[in-house]
């Protein structure tokens, strides 16, 4: 059951779940999946989903509120912890692409889906590249310490969104983490 | 002209009118299109919920603006310009040509 204490990932994999029990597909986004990837160095408390249907809204509540959630305007809350559970509208994309390829995480008899290591990084620096997000950069720099990411395909995106300047200013950020950490770019 | 896509007038209108301003608020919106504030709101509210816009606090207001994340943004705006191109020279004067340069305090509108 879920309390005060149940880790940010074995939430999303209860909600990832259940919703799956009842044929809604989701996917976890966001800077929850920096969390997961960076095993808490940025610690996130949203948790948004993007669904992959559209299913109606009043059903996902049916399936949230038997684990105890509670709708909070778009959002959900569960009284034992502060996490915001939220679904986001399809479609599944990073920019202006869409996500090829979907990660799984198994907790116990649990699947998490959520997005690949590269596809965050991506997710972040969207919100780097588009809103000047300067914490974006930073998470994204995070992902690419911890997790395995493709960083040739960061680039090729980087590049399609127009984006070729700003992704100078990621890999000098990634190169000055690199130094800091005395680890090799 | 979009009518039959976006299914409202009132989101048709919303989307031209933030299109060709940039970013705008609901009350701007309705008074410039001489639409109700509520209906602005609702259409505005569930294009964010869609993310087709984002929305942010300056100060007390909502801001609301085309969401560049958004992955049919760029086909959503060749659709609106197009449709810009369809409405009348008059219209287009009044609600859809906003002058974007600044204006120093005090100085009379021409």
């Amino acid at each position: 059951m879920i309390d005060g204490t149940t880790p940010l990932i074995d939430l999303a994999a209860l909600v990832c779940y259940a919703c799956a029990l009842a044929g809604i597909e989701i996917v976890l986004s966001g800077d929850a999946c920096v969390s997961i990837y960076t095993q808490n160095k940025y610690e996130s408390f949203d948790l948004d989903f993007v669904l992959l249907s559209n299913p109606d809204r009043k059903r996902i509540g049916r399936i949230l509120e038997p684990l105890g959630f509670v709708k909070d305007g778009r959002h959900f809350r569960h009284p034992e912890n502060s996490y915001i559970v939220e679904f986001l509208q399809p479609p599944l994309s990073v920019g202006q692409e869409p996500v090829r390829e979907i990660r799984e995480i198994r907790r116990g008899k649990m699947v998490l889906r959520l997005l690949s290591p590269t596809d965050c990084v991506k997710d972040r620096l969207a919100a780097f590249y588009h809103w000047d997000d300067r914490p974006s950069l930073h998470q994204a720099v995070l992902v690419c310490g911890d997790a395995k990411v493709d960083l040739r395909e960061v680039r090729r995106w980087s590049l399609h969104e127009g984006m070729a300047e700003k992704y100078e200013h990621f890999k000098e950020a990634l190169r000055q983490a690199a130094a800091k950490s005395g680890k090799k770019s | 002209m979009l009518e039959p896509l976006f299914e409202s007038e009132a989101k048709e209108k919303a989307l031209l009118y933030l299109y060709t301003h940039g970013e705008s608020y609901p009350r701007e919106i309705a008074r410039a299109l001489g639409m109700f504030v509520n209906t602005v709101q609702y259409q505005l509210l569930k294009l964010e919920a869609g993310g087709v816009l984002y929305s942010k606090l300056k100060g007390r207001v909502r801001l609301f603006g085309f969401n560049p994340r958004y992955p049919f943004k760029k086909e959503l705006e060749t659709l609106l310009a197009k449709a810009l191109s369809f409405v009348p020279a008059e219209d287009l004067d009044r609600f859809y040509r906003p002058r974007l340069r600044p204006r120093r305090t005090g100085k009379p509108l021409s």
